[in-house]
């Protein structure tokens, strides 16, 4: 992910993110995966390109007809 | 059961419902429709399920503008031909009848495909008894079908190991394989012979190919209503080859051994019930929702990913009315989709089953294994002339194409009770 490779820095603390597991859920169903995170406050970073691809995709398999 | 057009009406008998008919030749008679295992009308959760007044159905099929619903999948007959003579058979066939030419079959193709989006099913009597199948296939994938399906006994598809590598080559996507259970007396009693072995090869070789199957057993009291669990962990433990069990209670139209009788019937409640039951809640009833494309007292669907011996449940039921194929193309389009995107068995996948060792929770793990070990239990309990319900009828999603005319599946197939 090209967004892994810059430094993500927290805008309210000032803080460089750090990947860490993150929980969602989403239909009834919870998945987990590592997100940058920022250490002080737990604002976590979900970038563009991660919504349009694996997000989507996951929505895509859970939905009805 | 003369065919002749009656009022009907739904009558409850304690938890029981029966759709009530009076034949002005025949007198009164009813068919039991659901055995009351849970709540209708938490099962039709709102619907439209009224039956019509004055119906003209099935006078005529074609659809009409009083059709509900658009062609979901579409299904030409190829051939009346057999190569078994089953106890139980829509088509009635008796082996020796003259087959529509290839140039008759090529022009209903080219008549009812839609580029890129028709998922055709190609079915009979038994397709693969005609030499020309893989040269069908072709016709429908070079005529741009999205999706060809082949509906069958699997009995060539077991013998022949590379008559299932034709058919790949030449474009099929699935395999609808009758399979009626994990143990030869059932198939003695159906089909008239021990048939497991050659099934469980016919899933080999199809596997050997990356064709999905998907198990249809036909459910017949006292054949193999004990038998639905059994089916249903057969068919998990062979996943990714098999792509879900779509079952089939058994109608009474075509050729049938007797009349039926109450006790004869498997409703869709007791259906879910019995899945619940016989697989020790891997399946459970929630996980299990009522047609949407189609009426939902005509069938039902369930989305899984296979976990080990366990399956995950995608799909959840709830009070939220679900989306209908209503006069609306994309929606018929979207539940196409919806079924073969886990009816088709993605490529480049190892032959071996995978172990199952890391967490279906991690979204990672989880997009890999939903594609490979998507898992659907599907239902259709088709009509016969006893509980023929013009309301079902109306709400068909699923189209036989014959001669320019698109007819709903039960009204095409539909017999009196002579046969």
């Amino acid at each position: 992910m090209e967004t892994e490779k810059k430094k993500l820095i927290c805008f309210k603390c000032n803080k460089e993110l750090e990947l860490r597991k993150t929980d969602f859920t989403y239909l009834g169903h919870s998945f987990f995966t590592e997100l940058p995170r920022c250490p002080e406050c737990g604002q976590v970073y979900v970038s563009e390109e991660l919504v349009k691809s694996r997000i989507s995709d996951v929505e895509m398999q859970l939905e009805d007809k | 059961m003369c065919l002749r057009r009656i009022p009907a009406q739904r009558v409850q008998k304690g938890s029981k419902i029966f759709l009530r008919k009076n034949c002005s030749d025949h007198g009164p008679f009813e068919s039991i429709i659901w055995r009351g295992l849970s709540d209708i009308n938490e099962w039709v959760n709102g619907s439209d399920i009224s039956i019509p007044v004055e119906p003209h159905c099935p006078d005529n099929c074609g659809l009409c503008e009083d059709h509900l619903r658009n062609t979901c999948c579409v299904l030409i007959n190829v051939t009346d031909n057999c190569n078994l003579n089953c106890r139980f058979c829509l088509a009635d066939q008796d082996g020796n009848s003259p087959e529509p030419a290839f140039e008759e079959i090529h022009k209903s193709i080219l008549e009812l495909i839609i580029k890129d989006k028709t998922l055709l099913q190609l079915s009979g009597g038994e397709p693969t008894t005609r030499k020309d199948l893989p040269e069908i296939i072709s016709a429908a994938k070079e005529a741009s079908a999205k999706y060809v399906q082949l509906n069958s006994n699997g009995i060539r598809l077991g013998e022949d190991k590379s008559y299932a590598g034709k058919l790949a080559r030449a474009g099929l996507s699935f395999v609808f394989m009758q399979f009626d259970g994990t143990d030869d007396s059932v198939y003695e009693s159906l089909r008239g012979r021990a048939l497991l072995k050659i099934k469980q090869k016919a899933i080999e070789n199809c596997a050997e190919h990356n064709i999905g199957v998907t198990l249809v057993p036909t459910i017949v009291r006292d054949v193999n209503t004990k038998s639905i669990g059994e089916i249903l962990k057969y068919a998990i433990s062979q996943s990714p080859a098999v792509r879900g069990v779509h079952f089939q209670p058994v109608s009474y139209f075509g050729r049938i051994p007797e009349k039926p009788g109450e006790s004869d019937r498997i409703t869709l409640d007791e259906l879910v019930y019995e899945i619940e039951k016989q697989t020790d809640g891997i399946i459970k009833s929630a996980d299990l929702l009522p047609s949407s494309c189609d009426h939902p007292l005509c069938g039902f669907h369930g989305d899984f990913v296979v976990d080990g011996n366990s399956l995950l449940p995608l799909l959840k039921r709830s009070e939220k009315k679900a989306n209908c194929c209503c006069g609306d193309t994309t929606a018929a389009e979207k539940n196409r989709e919806f079924v073969a995107r886990r009816w088709l068995r993605p490529a480049m996948q190892p032959d071996q089953r995978e172990k199952f060792n890391g967490d279906i929770h991690d979204m990672d793990y989880f997009l890999k294994q939903v594609k490979t070990y998507g898992f659907t239990v599907t239902a259709m309990a088709f009509q016969d002339a006893w509980n023929i319900d013009f309301s079902r009828l109306r709400h068909c999603s699923f189209h036989v194409y014959d001669k320019g005319r698109y007819v709903p599946f039960c009204a095409y197939y539909l017999t009196g009770w002579k046969g």
